[in-house]
């Protein structure tokens, strides 16, 4: 089975943001540069997030994601503040393969259920934030603001019931930490889970991935910052990324070794003899 | 000089809009084909399609689109049927309910459940073995081979006609065909639209070749 390398941006206010532990936003730059650059650099998929539209109960992606389809010939699945069948058919009508769906499915599944009817079981995925709290790992919704007293591996299973085509599975405490992944939460979920389960969370080297694929059984896996900071530099050499935001943390020597580019990283695990496209 | 008209067959499913970006990439013109009109004036004709099989052939019939196809067919016309736009040209599928198909290729459309599967629904990239006789050039042959392309399906077309099987791909012990081909028409189990530089690079040459 080919492993795929999956770039997740998250968007606030049609920019690119990254934080970390899903928090402390900082503003990197205009994502349909980086989805194109992703693309032309040989990434599997992209993963568009609204951080912020479940919080504030809106959802601007539509736009965007007709706006970086345009030049991004590979799968797109797009998330935050997916509530009702409307909000799926426009962002599917924009350009999008698949939804990802977090707050909105824990509040209703009926509403799960229905969309998995009505677009297919492959058109809709279930984002879970997870957040390890000694030693039990609760959901978490809002982009890790909200917590719900549930367990994830309980949310898991349930999810699958629904009929849901995929699992996305960030761990909020080594989310944008580059701590590598909580590798322990990967093999019991994967154990578990009958339908592709993508992680997230945590990648600082090319062997951190290697390591996730190799001891648990997961599909994929979804890079932010060590993907956004490489080529971050490049896009600022060529003037594309609007100086808004503060770009400080990027010369802190911590950040630099954090990035490496989607060719170096596929070169890597196909040395290791991970199949990778 | 003038660009190549593509007329897509829409039977409003989810993402027509990518296929329509892909081809308008590689230097089409499109039209969305909403009900039957005259395929005269098209250079390419595509059935592209996500969704049930009983549902589409409803549309199909609903918008009389069954005979925009049929004379695309029939006349000589380039055709390109993509994932359920390759399973609706063969002859008969039991998704949901037992449906008659196009028939334009011998076989039915099967669910992955039934066979010695790794996955009953295969989201994901996956190699595609194409026969030789599929492109005009070694080039275009050493290019495209083997490489891998996007499939997302849980049902598969069990080709009868080994003839008309170009290319084909393997889901655990089960080998079947994802490339099928006769006189005009080609046919996709995956979507070169959204397989990156090599689906896009196949779709050039299907576009010239054809």
């Amino acid at each position: 089975m080919i492993k795929r390398i999956i770039a997740r941006l998250d968007i606030k206010n049609n920019f690119l943001v990254k934080g970390m532990h899903l928090e402390g936003l900082r503003i990197l730059g205009y994502p349909e540069l980086f989805s194109k650059k992703y693309f032309d650099e040989g990434i599997d998929e992209i993963i568009f997030q609204d951080v912020v539209a479940s919080l504030y109960k809106r959802n601007q992606l539509s736009h965007l994601t007709s706006k970086i389809s345009e030049n991004v010939f590979v799968p797109i699945t797009v998330g935050g503040g997916i509530r009702n069948i409307k909000d799926i058919k426009e962002i599917l009508v924009s350009g999008a393969d698949r939804v990802s769906i977090n707050t909105g499915a824990i509040h209703n599944k009926n509403f799960v259920e229905e969309a998995v009817k009505i677009f297919g079981a492959s058109t809709i995925c279930i984002s879970i934030e997870t957040l390890k709290i000694n030693d039990s790992y609760k959901i978490y919704t809002d982009s890790g603001r909200t917590e719900i007293n549930k367990d994830t591996f309980d949310w898991i299973k349930e999810v699958q019931d629904l009929g849901v085509g995929e699992i996305i599975l960030t761990s909020i405490n080594n989310e944008g930490t580059g701590r590598g992944f909580d590798i322990n939460l990967y093999e019991k979920a994967s154990k578990i889970s009958s339908i592709p389960l993508l992680a997230h969370g945590g990648t600082k080297t090319p062997d951190n991935v290697y390591e996730v694929f190799s001891k648990a059984n997961v599909d994929g896996v979804i890079i932010a910052s060590a993907f956004h900071f490489n080529y971050y530099k490049e896009l600022l050499d060529k003037k594309e990324i609007p100086l808004t935001g503060s770009t400080n943390f990027l010369k802190d020597k911590n950040t630099h070794s954090l990035s490496f580019k989607i060719k170096k990283l596929k070169e890597y695990l196909r040395l290791k003899n991970i199949e990778i496209r | 000089m003038k660009k190549p008209l593509a007329g897509i067959i829409n039977i409003s499913t989810n993402n027509i809009l990518s296929i329509k970006r892909a081809l308008e990439f590689i230097g089409f013109n499109t039209v969305l084909i909403n009900e039957h009109v005259p395929i005269e004036k098209f250079d390419l004709i595509v059935l592209p399609g996500v969704g049930a099989f009983n549902e589409a052939m409803n549309t199909l019939n609903r918008k009389n689109l069954l005979k925009t196809i049929d004379q695309a067919l029939n006349k000589n016309k380039k055709f390109l049927g993509i994932c359920l736009g390759m399973q609706l040209l063969f002859q008969e599928s039991n998704e949901f309910i037992k449906t008659k198909g196009i028939g334009f290729f011998n076989g039915n459309v099967e669910n992955f459940k039934s066979f010695p599967i790794y996955k009953k629904t295969f989201i994901g990239w996956n190699k595609v073995n194409f026969s030789k006789k599929f492109f005009k050039n070694a080039e275009q042959y050493y290019l495209l081979q083997n490489k891998a392309y996007y499939f997302v399906h849980s049902f598969f077309v069990n080709c009868t006609n080994k003839n008309i099987e170009f290319g084909n791909s393997v889901n655990g012990r089960l080998t079947y065909a994802s490339v099928v081909k006769k006189d005009n028409v080609t046919a996709f189990q995956f979507h070169p639209e959204k397989s990156g530089k090599h689906g896009l690079n196949l779709l050039k040459t299907i576009a010239n070749n054809i």
